[in-house]
């Protein structure tokens, strides 16, 4: 068969090089020479030879070579073809088959199969999978299949012998080709200001927003840009929308798309931390295609698949979670914890690692190493462990008795871990279900960066509401205390000593704690509809209450990556009325109320980490003053200028009122005496009127009256 | 500014007006007695007694000798200002929602509700002699309206024309010469609830459930400029010495017990009439307002509640003194 392509091939190929002879003697020549060309079309000439056109699928795209097959004689090829068909027939329909025999008389191998041979599918995706999955295929011991599409041959026998590297293309930033978008485009505003995205459900419109002084700038609205919701990636480079179909990225200076990620029906998205990979999960799966995954990692680079799961059971989004570097993910199984590298996007070592027990785990976020817990079973204590990826060394062991459920809260930085265990006192099981009662609070500390990992311990006797480390810096914090006596406690944390408790505030409506990413400050809120929407504002290094306040139905607190701007919003999906967002800055000044119809989400765009060293920081801080003036002076410049646009824009206003009022007036004094006419020649149009006719009897009949009145003072409280 | 707080009605206020000297105050509610005060100390001068159900309109002559009032008993009365005795009462097929004396009081208007398979209509009295005749004359004009009904009215200060606003958003003006349709324009989207002229009655402004009170030319109905709001406005009036206008509203009163009084949706707004932009607020009403109303020197207004008070507001003397650079 393969041979007989060719034969096609090159009558096909000597056809086009006939074309190409009789287009470069064309000449604008009115004689019949004998390269004339009729205008006669093709399928009216030679429709029955058209048929047999040559068409995509006849190459050998499809075709494919199958290197390491037994070498058999005439009576056993049937049995080989049976179990060629067996291996290679699942992966499509099989057109063609070759089986080349050794044709040579009087060897002791004449008559028998050649060891390789050609398969020919329907369709090239075929052909190119039967090669992804077959390669490499055991038979048994002593045949490994070698198999490799027929056109590879062509491409490797065609390789230069002199390798030329390619030419580095010019830089332009605002190129709109998706592969050669700046993708930190926003990152080299001048005046470093933030951006942050808006969606409304009225038209699921997204709006981009850059937050410029003094009044924020718009740089990018659409509508119907996602169905659902949006993402930004962790380091702000990609925005995600959600489609029925599945997920797009956008990225660049005007947000150009990036990358589809078709996955029906997807409703819940995870980026790796570094941006690498996108872990798409779709719950329901897609009812016309029942053999999509519901979970689909993908490249996001290159927007190819990498692998796919179909979680077993319910369990917590993200189901998978990823180290600091991208390079492995984990997930937890039934007692067992599977670790995926990448990129092979294999176990590593190939196998799960069996912890008996295990409930969760959570990577350091900023080293390789992995706490899990491990619930209690009978005579064997519940215990918290840290363990080294990849060399699966176990770093710290500790155990905890009367255990019911235990967070694991790592510190942005890597240099504690918090471990909330919640404890009972009393225990009974009913039906299938543990009951715990007398329940109160640990807080294990792990010093990560001290030799051993020593390991603190504080005890709350009430139950805990939120608990949030400070990004950075030694500081947590926690709402604990049943309602209405909610108390918010501030621990630190030092080397060689145990966490000690800085300052207690009692009595506070709040239920969650949204520190600044720089650290020091925190908003204590009261979020959702029993939060009450209250809000403070406190400095945590004297402890200071900046401002309370509140924002009533508020859902949601967003601190930008700076730290110098917080939004509190009441979204459409958890309130229907007086749905909008507030700016505030982060002493808790309320700089600009934006109510907004049926808002529904707001996200800051995140930063990438500083590039500067920590040396750098440092020596900025110490000489902040030098840049105080700069600043302020760019400040002044700025408020002036809006101040004068906004004088200039009302005293165009103001003036164009004027002139309409200037005929309005002149229209009502013409008027006027018909108005006159009608009040019996009474001058109304001053408050205080005259008599303008004295000669109407009507109107003398004016006299002043005067009523007295009992004046008594009452004083009513007025807030 | 310490408010005067009216406390005369037994239920929710619906309108109130000043009279054209500013030195009495009227009132309707629920309840069905109109009320008058003067507004100076707020001492309750009268009451006017008679109706049987909910007054929804009230209007007073120029020469604050006539009273008119328009209620859900089916019924539209005059009163003697003075002596607050009912003089005429029309008797009407559905309640009256609007009414409102001409510019020169020899005339009225009023309209009807749709309801109780009645259409909406409204109806031109002449009330030059001020007695018992009225209520059996027949209007000098009747203007069936099929589509949606009127939910406020205004009558222009030549005796010509009325502009009427209608629940659906639509503002219609008509020629009262032949009975027809001289203009109409729809830049609301909901029920507009009140109507008011400026100073002079060049212009007016209107109040609407769609959260935004505008501001109309009076002869062309041209669109001149627009106050948002959060909430459905009840009424709105323009001040007639500076360039003010105040708004009241709030929370639809089913939805009242929803939301916190706290989150000061029931103040009273005040606006540049020009640069359309919020210069001041004014607490107190611990329901929606449904009615607001400028003195006629512009140095106080006040404003009636859900709550069944009027508070009449004196202005400081920093509102005089505040100014908008331009």
């Amino acid at each position: 068969m393969a041979k007989k392509k060719n034969g096609e091939k090159s009558d096909e190929s000597s056809q086009n090089s006939d074309s190409d002879l009789y287009n470069e003697d064309e000449e604008p020549s009115f004689s019949d020479p004998e390269d004339f060309v009729d205008d006669i079309s093709d399928s009216e000439l030679l429709g029955d030879i058209l048929q047999q056109k040559p068409k995509e699928t006849d190459g050998y795209e499809s075709v494919i070579v199958v290197d390491g097959v037994p070498q058999v004689g005439p009576n056993r090829i049937e049995k080989l073809k049976s179990v060629i068909n067996k291996v290679f027939s699942k992966f499509g329909n099989l057109v063609n088959e070759y089986y080349p025999v050794n044709t040579e008389q009087n060897t002791p191998l004449s008559g028998t199969t050649k060891g390789y041979i050609f398969l020919e599918y329907s369709d090239p995706s075929h052909a190119l999978e039967a090669v992804n999955l077959t390669n490499n295929f055991k038979l048994d011991k002593h045949h490994t299949f070698q198999v490799n599409l027929f056109t590879d041959f062509a491409k490797f026998d065609d390789i230069p012998e002199k390798w030329e590297p390619p030419q580095p293309r010019p830089y332009d930033p605002i190129d709109n080709n998706v592969s050669r978008l700046d993708l930190h485009y926003y990152l080299l505003d001048p005046d470093a200001y933030d951006q942050f995205a808006v969606v409304t459900t009225s038209g699921q419109s997204v709006q981009i927003w850059q937050n410029t002084l003094p009044e924020p700038n718009i740089v990018e609205e659409r509508s119907n840009w996602t169905q659902t919701y949006i993402k930004w990636s962790p380091l702000g480079t990609f925005l995600a929308t959600f489609h029925k179909l599945g997920i797009a990225l956008w990225a660049g200076p005007s947000f150009t798309q990036y990358k589809k990620f078709t996955h029906a029906y997807v409703q819940f998205i995870d980026f790796s931390p570094c941006e690498k990979y996108l872990v798409t999960y779709s719950p329901q799966g897609d009812p016309q295609n029942p053999d999509q995954k519901r979970i689909i990692i993908w490249d996001i680079r290159s927007g190819l698949e990498k692998r796919s799961f179909n979680p077993e059971g319910p369990s917590a989004w993200p189901i998978f979670r990823w180290s600091c570097d991208d390079k492995y993910f984990g997930r937890v199984g039934n007692d067992v914890l599977s670790i995926y590298e990448t990129p092979s996007f294999g176990l590593l070592e190939k196998k799960s690692i069996k912890i008996n027990g295990i409930k969760d785990f959570n990577w350091s976020p900023s080293d390789n190493v992995v706490a899990y817990w491990v619930a209690e079973d009978k005579d064997v204590p519940a215990s918290v462990t840290l363990l080294e990826i990849p060399n699966r060394n176990e770093i710290r062991k500790k155990n905890l008795f009367n255990v019911a459920d235990c967070k694991i809260h790592w510190q942005k930085s890597g240099d504690y871990l918090c471990v909330k265990v919640d404890r009972y006192s009393r225990a009974r099981k009913e039906r299938n279900e543990m009951k715990y009662s007398g329940m109160y609070c640990n807080f294990e500390i792990f010093h990560m960066r001290e030799k051993q990992v020593p390991v603190d311990s504080v005890e709350i006797k009430e139950p805990i509401q939120a608990f949030a480390w400070e990004p950075v810096g030694t500081k947590f914090a926690m709402i604990h205390g049943e309602s209405p006596n909610i108390n918010v406690s501030f621990y630190e944390v030092k080397v060689g000593l145990a966490p000690n408790l800085l300052k207690k505030f009692e009595k506070r409506a709040c239920n969650h704690l949204f520190w600044s990413p720089n650290g020091q400050f925190i908003v204590l809120a009261g979020v959702g509809s029993n939060g009450g929407g209250s809000l403070e504002f406190v400095d945590t290094h004297e402890f200071l209450v900046m401002n309370t306040t509140d924002h009533f139905q508020m859902s949601d607190v967003e601190w930008d990556p700076t730290g110098r701007y917080v939004f509190t919003g009441v979204s459409y999906w958890k309130c229907k009325v007086d749905t909008g967002y507030w700016m505030w800055s982060f002493q808790g000044k309320i700089l600009k109320r934006v109510n907004l119809e049926r808002f529904a989400q707001i996200l800051w765009r995140p930063r990438p980490p500083t590039l500067l060293s920590e040396k750098q920081q440092k020596e900025i801080k110490k000489h902040l003053k030098k840049y105080y003036a700069q600043f302020e002076s760019k400040d002044r410049m700025r408020q002036s200028k809006a101040s004068k646009e906004l004088i200039e824009k009302r005293a165009a206003l103001m003036e164009k009122f004027q002139q309409y009022r200037e005929q309005q007036i002149k229209r009502w004094e013409a008027n006027k005496p018909r108005r006159l006419a009608l009040r019996n020649n009474v001058d109304t149009d001053e408050f205080f009127f005259n008599v303008v006719s004295i000669s109407n009897a009507d109107a003398v009949n004016f006299e002043e009256e005067v009523v007295e009145f009992f004046i008594k003072e009452e004083i009513i409280p007025v807030d | 500014m310490k408010p005067l707080i009216l406390h005369g009605h037994e239920r929710s206020i619906n309108q109130i007006k000043y009279n054209r000297e500013g030195d009495l105050l009227f009132s309707s509610s629920k309840d069905n007695k109109p009320n008058v005060w003067y507004s100076l100390n707020g001492e309750r001068l009268g009451t006017f007694n008679g109706h049987q159900g909910v007054v929804w309109c009230i209007d007073v002559d120029w020469t604050t000798t006539k009273f008119i009032s328009g209620a859900g008993d089916n019924s539209c009365k005059l009163w003697d200002c003075e002596t607050g005795k009912e003089v005429a009462n029309i008797k009407t097929m559905s309640s009256v929602r609007t009414c409102m004396f001409s510019y020169s009081a020899n005339m009225a208007v009023y309209s009807t509700d749709t309801a109780m398979g009645q259409h909406c209509q409204i109806a031109i009295l002449d009330v030059r002699t001020l007695d018992e005749s009225i209520s059996h004359q027949d209007p000098i004009l009747r203007i069936p309206i099929s589509g949606s009904r009127v939910s406020s009215i205004l009558w222009d200060n030549l005796d010509e024309t009325i502009i009427t606003g209608h629940e659906n958003g639509e503002i219609i003006q008509w020629d009262l010469k032949v009975g027809k349709k001289l203009n109409s324009i729809k830049e609301h989207d909901q029920l507009i609830n009140d109507m008011q002229w400026n100073k002079d009655g060049t212009m007016f402004i209107t109040a609407s459930k769609d959260h935004t009170a505008k501001l109309f030319d009076a002869e062309t109905l041209m669109l001149l400029k627009t106050y948002k709001t959060e909430r459905p406005v009840n009424s709105a009036a323009i001040s007639p010495i500076a360039e003010h206008v105040v708004l009241g509203g709030g929370q639809e009163a089913m939805e009242v017990t929803t939301t916190s009084s706290r989150a000061g949706k029931f103040d009273s707004r005040f606006f540049h009439l020009v640069f359309e932009e919020e210069f001041a607020r004014v607490k107190g009403h611990f329901g929606p307002i449904n009615s607001v109303a400028f003195h006629p020197d512009g140095k106080s207004y006040s404003s009636g509640g859900e709550d069944g008070y009027v508070r009449v507001h004196n202005f400081d003397s920093s509102y005089f003194e505040y100014n908008f650079d331009y």
